[in-house]
């Protein structure tokens, strides 16, 4: 589903990744931890190239694009994000839309669907993160742990074959983390591949396949999560989830 | 000094029967004004949104003319411009037939200058945050700015715009020196028959606050209507 090879990027000339390789699979959820800094969010703003990297490749679904030499085009970036979503950890919903309106949106505007289908999807949807009461109400009179579902129904109503969360629940409030969890626990049950930055790891373990350990923009370790979250072979990664541990 | 207080004349200061028998001359120029200040404001918040964008635009063809246009209108005096686009422009031969016009035409071009400034203001408001979610949502620039960006930037823009539009409605008063009878002008006119300027001016100057009262209604009513998504 994704592959990313020799991926850089360098922020007025401070790298911040260095050579990136890395392979998800459909069906597949992945989770990117690290340290704060060391380029969790930059890798997965370059897989919808809110970030455009400096060298390397990505291929997503069908669409391959490499970076370098010619400037990306209206084209390949709009081809790219057709198979991805994001979430945001600030949420970013939209704060002068109902969240019907929110949600429904980027595919009223894409024009693929007839109406009628999208507004039966959205509230299906909405049922189903457990926001149908208040489809009415504007973000800002909701909690973060409502704003964030939310967020996660918007991006689905876009059908993409990879959803990417960064970091979904680091700006909620302790008692509504479970809740967004909850949400994307379940996309996983239905084999919705995912790339999920968090800091999480009970989580992580739990649903993840495959975990990479991110270190100064570099990948120092992947594997499979149980083992790379559990046991890592490296004495970095053995640092880092030991720091979480003590928190 | 209460007692000197108490002996003004306030007659001299204030003539109310004069102002009520002068009103509805007054109100003649009220009309004009408020022409002169509706076009005005009309012309200027479309030059105000195109020089706006331009301004932003990472072209240098587009954000140079639109950074000068800004820079000339913010930096010379309304009564100034005035005087040129009327008695300056002749000369090169192009003539305003109409006063009216000549001071449509200036206001609105000084003050879209400023209109300019605040549509920019308003867009770059909008957190990135919310160009990205549109983004990763496939929207595209055009959709993402009318659908997304500007009902949030009008929500912002709603007070410096209607400032301005106050400003608009006083800055018409420099019509009356090309000769426009609006409002100032016909309390001048009535000033100079009767010797008592005093009581022309101060019924000018309420009747400018009223309209300006009437604008500020307006303005509240749409910023409840805008602000009506965030509580609190
Ligand atoms: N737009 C930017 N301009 C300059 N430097 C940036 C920019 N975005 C990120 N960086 C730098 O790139 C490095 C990696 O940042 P990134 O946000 O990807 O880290 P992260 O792993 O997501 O960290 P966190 O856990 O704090 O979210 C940091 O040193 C950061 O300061
Ligand atoms: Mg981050």
């Amino acid at each position: 589903m994704i592959t990313v090879k020799n991926l850089k990027k360098t922020f007025d000339d401070t790298p911040v990744l260095e050579s990136i390789n890395l392979e998800v699979k459909k069906g597949e959820v992945v989770c990117l931890v690290g340290a704060s800094g060391s380029g969790k969010t930059t890798l997965l703003r370059c897989l919808n190239l809110l970030e455009t990297p400096d060298e390397g490749s990505i291929r997503i679904g069908d669409k391959e694009v490499s970076f370098g030499e010619d400037k990306l085009s209206k084209k390949d970036i709009k081809d790219i994000r057709r198979y991805s979503g994001m979430v945001f950890q600030g949420f970013h919903l939209f704060p002068h839309m109902t969240l019907l309106e929110n949600i429904t949106q980027a595919p009223l505007t894409a024009k693929q669907q007839d109406k009628e289908t999208i507004m039966k999807e959205a509230s299906v949807l909405l049922e189903r993160v457990g926001l149908s009461e208040h489809q009415d109400k504007f973000p800002d009179a909701l909690s973060g742990g409502q704003q964030q579902r939310a967020a996660i129904a918007r991006a689905l109503m876009m059908h993409p074959e990879v959803m990417l969360f960064d970091e979904p629940t680091s700006a909620l409030d302790p008692q509504l983390v479970r809740e967004v969890l909850k949400v994307i626990e379940s996309l996983a049950k239905e084999g919705q591949t995912m790339v999920i930055v968090t800091h999480e790891m009970n989580f992580a373990r739990r649903i993840a396949d495959k975990a990479f350990f991110m270190d100064e923009g570099y990948i120092l370790e992947s594997g499979p999560a149980e083992q790379v979250l559990t046991d890592p072979k490296e004495d970095r990664t053995r640092e880092f989830l030991a720091l979480l541990e003590d928190e | 000094m209460f007692e000197t207080f108490g002996n003004i004349r306030w007659e001299y200061l204030f003539d109310y029967e004069l102002a009520i028998d002068s009103l509805p001359f007054l109100l003649q120029g009220l009309r004009i004004t408020m022409v002169i200040a509706l076009f005005s404001m009309f012309f200027a918040l479309m030059l105000g949104v195109v020089i706006g964008v331009a301004r932003m635009s990472k072209f240098a063809i587009f954000h140079l003319p639109a950074r000068l246009y800004i820079s000339f209108m913010r930096g010379t005096p309304l009564l100034v411009f005035v005087f040129i686009l009327y008695y300056g422009l002749p000369v090169i031969g192009l003539e305003f037939n109409n006063a009216v016009v000549a001071a449509i035409v200036g206001v609105s071009l000084n003050f879209g200058g400023y209109l300019a400034e605040v549509v920019r203001s308003a867009i770059l408001s909008v957190p990135r945050g919310q160009w990205e979610a549109a983004a990763t949502l496939q929207m595209d620039y055009f959709q993402t700015l009318r659908k997304i960006v500007i009902p949030q930037a009008t929500r912002i823009a709603l007070p410096p715009t209607f400032n301005i539009f106050m400003d608009v409605v006083k800055g018409t008063s420099l019509a009356s020196v090309i000769t426009v009878q609006e409002l100032l002008y016909s309390a001048r006119l009535v000033a100079g028959r009767t010797y008592d300027s005093m009581t022309m001016y101060i019924s000018a100057a309420l009747i400018y606050w009223m309209v300006c009262i009437v604008i500020g209604y307006f303005q509240d009513r749409l910023e409840i209507r805008y602000n009506r998504y965030l509580s609190k």
